[in-house]
């Protein structure tokens, strides 16, 4: 899987997390400065990276993850 | 953090006084700190114009919500900032796009979570730098002003308070929810109150410059945790008290914590942190309270009546049991209960039943209603030997609670002199105690907290009319050559100064030494003894000779040229019969330490407020005495009169029960050379002098041993 295409389902992803629309976000949109991410939605958008793409993250680093850039390359890592 | 103190001043009028506010990363859900913090600055009514920003709401309470601050058409005074710590710098970052000099950082996650959180809090410090943005916080429960051309509630506390003329600056935020509580139920008025958090940005030190000049700010309160800067915050307290008058009331908390216990010398073992911040408290004027009881009792007697113009109290009571109580606590914290005039005898006389007590403490009597009361409050107050009145009530069937509370109340608004009130009990008494509290008259619980909070502020009048002098500055001293022992030392590693090195910087500083020489000679041993003075002792100097006396080499009390001619003599004979093969480096000559009392003066430095100067009964059982004072250097000339009257010791020096009254003047001199010693050397960590030996009035004091570490 390249890195575009991991940055088009994490934006899925968050679009349904965050109700928003996957237009809206752009790639270095801060989930909560940009997205209006409480803190909950953050920990649910962590879940539901690892649905997504079927992997467990280390949940301290994953939760420091801001931007749907940063999401992608953390996730990638997985995906190796 | 703002370029300077006057921005920063002129920021903080924003804070408390916008016309406009964002509260940014506010929301919809009820309950939370981002939602409450909105709702609380609608409840109060803000005068000015709030923008809720969000992104992903297009309203908040039917106002409309902006996705980005700067998208604010508008200018904005005051940011409120509710969003996470881990985009505190994007919001703070477009609050100084945006011109905003003010803000409220109210999300915790900073410096005191340790780790990461330390970078984010340097990180919006550098940011508000680089805006010439002022913060309060982070980590902070937020801000208020009850000004009813404001009205701002920025904060999520559950209610606004009264206005009143109170500040209230806590470290604490969960605190300020409590003292609101306890303040609600008492009908206690604030005119700011100020949660600081971290205080990353804007600091107690700040704040009470900006109340300085706050008209509606008569008394200060605050709570701290920690100091961080303390000669800071004691001349931004003398500023306030001296240019104002207004007087500042504080809990600093921490006082069990443990002093230094580990210390080398007796002042370092003394000056503990409570110690040494009871002491700038002090000197400062800062009133220092133990709760937040004692802070709020103390308060309204200063904000709710007139400082009182002398120490004379009259007391007025129904029950004779807590009116001898409140006559022994008034009699305690140094308060006169006076004879009254004729006149108000007279009137009393007349008015009340003959089982009355008509002599001050009065005793209205039990079945007193409230005519009685308001015939003996208004007499006295008349009088002019009475400067303030305690009215204690105890509920009889008979009395008429409210009728004396709103006489009291009526009373207090004609005269110009302090009236504070206990009305003893709780379901009885409340109306009346609460119609007392409305009209702004103290009210106690315990009517031996009368005379507490009367000492006070009579102390406090009396404190205003201190004139604060620099002590003395001596051109004497021989800063450099001080200065040239003690690098030598730390060059060389020493902890310590060997005690003839620290003798050296003592006279340096030119106290008063026993001044001492070798003699190598009889004609030496004469003309040393005729320089110093009789009498002298004189002692054989031999590395071979352990006990001078056992070898006849010690002679005391030597009065004259011919007995010290003969000492000599007899010495060197007593040595060479006992000790033949002795190498004599010569008789060591020293005036004879007249009798006298012992003191300890020392010196500590302290990370927070600097040198510490210590002065207290002295000799071997310092510490277990504790008959100990201190204050922070440089001190006024007040601060030394202050160190020798709070210790018991100041007693035995002015001679008490047929003393010898001791040479005060020149412990005040040496307590005054040792403060500017503790400014000019660093170096000095510790240092004792201890006994100073202190003859009769006019003949001085002599330093006998000194220890200095470094």
């Amino acid at each position: 899987m390249d890195n575009n295409e991991v940055q088009q389902r994490v934006k899925k992803v968050i679009a349904k997390v965050l109700k928003t629309k996957e237009e809206n976000i752009s790639d270095s949109a801060n989930f909560i400065f940009d997205l209006g991410a409480d803190s909950l939605q953050s920990v649910e958008l962590v879940a539901a990276f690892e649905e997504e793409f079927q992997i467990e993250m280390e949940e301290d680093k994953a939760l420091e993850i801001q931007s749907v850039a940063d999401a992608a390359k953390f996730i990638s890592q997985y995906l190796k | 953090m703002s370029n300077n103190i006057s921005d920063k001043i002129k920021n903080i009028h924003r804070i408390f006084h916008p016309q406009s506010i964002a509260v940014l990363g506010a929301n919809k859900v009820k309950g939370t700190v981002p939602a409450d913090i909105l709702v609380n600055i609608l409840k109060a009514e803000f005068k000015g114009v709030v923008y809720p920003v969000n992104p992903k709401e297009n309203h908040i309470s039917s106002i409309k919500t902006y996705k980005y601050v700067i998208d604010i058409e508008d200018p904005v005074d005051l940011a409120v900032i509710v969003y996470p710590s881990s985009v505190m710098h994007m919001a703070l970052e477009q609050c100084g796009q945006k011109g905003i000099k003010g803000a409220i950082i109210i999300s915790a996650g900073f410096k005191e979570v340790g780790g990461q959180g330390i970078e984010r809090e340097e990180q919006i410090k550098e940011i508000a730098k680089k805006y010439g943005i002022s913060f309060i916080g982070p980590n902070c429960l937020g801000v208020i002003n009850t000004d009813p051309s404001v009205k701002l509630d920025a904060s999520f506390a559950r209610k606004m308070p009264e206005e009143g003329n109170i500040a209230f600056i806590s470290q604490s935020g969960a605190l300020c929810t409590a003292v609101l509580d306890y303040a609600q139920a008492k009908h206690i008025g604030f005119s700011k109150f100020v949660s600081i958090g971290n205080k990353a940005d804007i600091s107690e030190i700040d704040l009470l410059y900006y109340l300085k000049d706050d008209p509606k700010t008569k008394v200060i309160l605050l709570y701290l945790e920690e100091i961080s800067e303390g000669h800071g915050l004691m001349k931004a307290a003398r500023t306030v008290i001296e240019q104002t008058g207004k007087p500042i009331l504080a809990i600093k908390s921490g006082r069990t914590s443990a002093g230094a216990s580990a210390a080398a010398s007796h002042t370092g073992s003394l000056a503990g942190s409570d110690e040494i911040c009871d002491a700038a408290f002090k000197q400062a004027g800062i009133i220092r309270c133990d709760d937040i009881e004692e802070m709020f009792n103390k308060a309204i007697a200063f904000t709710y009546q007139p400082l009182p113009k002398s120490n004379r109290i009259a007391i007025v009571t129904n029950a004779g049991g807590p009116g001898v109580l409140t006559t022994d606590a008034a009699i305690k914290y140094g308060l006169e209960l006076p004879k009254f005039n004729p006149e108000t005898t007279s009137i009393l006389k007349k008015s009340l039943p003959k089982t009355a007590n008509i002599n001050n403490p009065v005793d209205v009597i039990g079945d007193a209603r409230a005519d009685r009361y308001s015939v003996a409050v208004s007499s006295i107050l008349k009088d002019a030997n009475v400067d303030g009145v305690f009215v204690i009530l105890t509920p009889q069937s008979m009395t008429e609670i409210e009728n004396i509370a709103t006489e009291i109340s009526h009373l207090a608004s004609q005269f110009d002199k302090p009236i504070y009130t206990s009305f003893m009990g709780e379901a009885d008494v409340a109306a009346g105690i609460d119609i007392l509290q409305r009209n702004k008259i103290p009210h106690y619980i315990l009517p031996e907290s009368m005379p507490i909070s009367f000492a006070t502020t009579y102390k406090f009048k009396k404190m205003l009319e201190d004139i604060r002098e620099p002590a003395d500055t001596f051109d004497d001293v021989k800063k450099e050559a001080a200065h040239l022992i003690l690098n030598n030392a730390i060059n060389e590693g020493k902890k310590y100064l060997p005690e003839e090195e620290a003798a050296k910087v003592l006279e340096a500083y030119n106290f008063p030494m026993l001044k001492s020489g070798l003699a190598k000679s009889e004609k030496e041993a004469i003309e040393l003894s005729e320089l110093l003075g009789y009498s002298v002792v004189m002692k054989i100097m031999s590395d071979d000779i352990v006990h001078k006396f056992d070898v006849g080499g010690v002679i005391l009390d030597i009065k004259s040229k011919d007995q010290a001619a003969l000492s000599y003599k007899k010495i060197i004979e007593n040595v060479n019969r006992h000790k033949p093969d002795a190498n004599i480096k010569g008789v060591f000559v020293r005036r004879m330490i007249p009798p006298g009392e012992e003191v300890i003066l020392g010196l500590k430095r302290d990370l927070t407020f600097g040198p510490i100067i210590m002065f207290g009964l002295g000799g071997i059982f310092v510490e277990i005495y504790k008959d100990v004072s201190f204050r922070i250097a440089p001190l006024d000339k007040k601060s030394v009169d202050n160190l020798i009257t709070e210790t018991k010791a100041s007693a035995i020096l002015s001679g008490v029960r047929g003393r010898i009254p001791r040479d005060i003047n020149s412990i005040k001199e040496c307590i005054m050379r040792l403060s500017q010693l503790a400014v000019d050397c660093p170096q000095i960590k510790e240092l004792d002098i201890n006994p100073l030996i202190v003859l009769e009035d006019g003949s001085g004091s002599f330093v006998a041993d000194t220890k200095i570490m470094l």
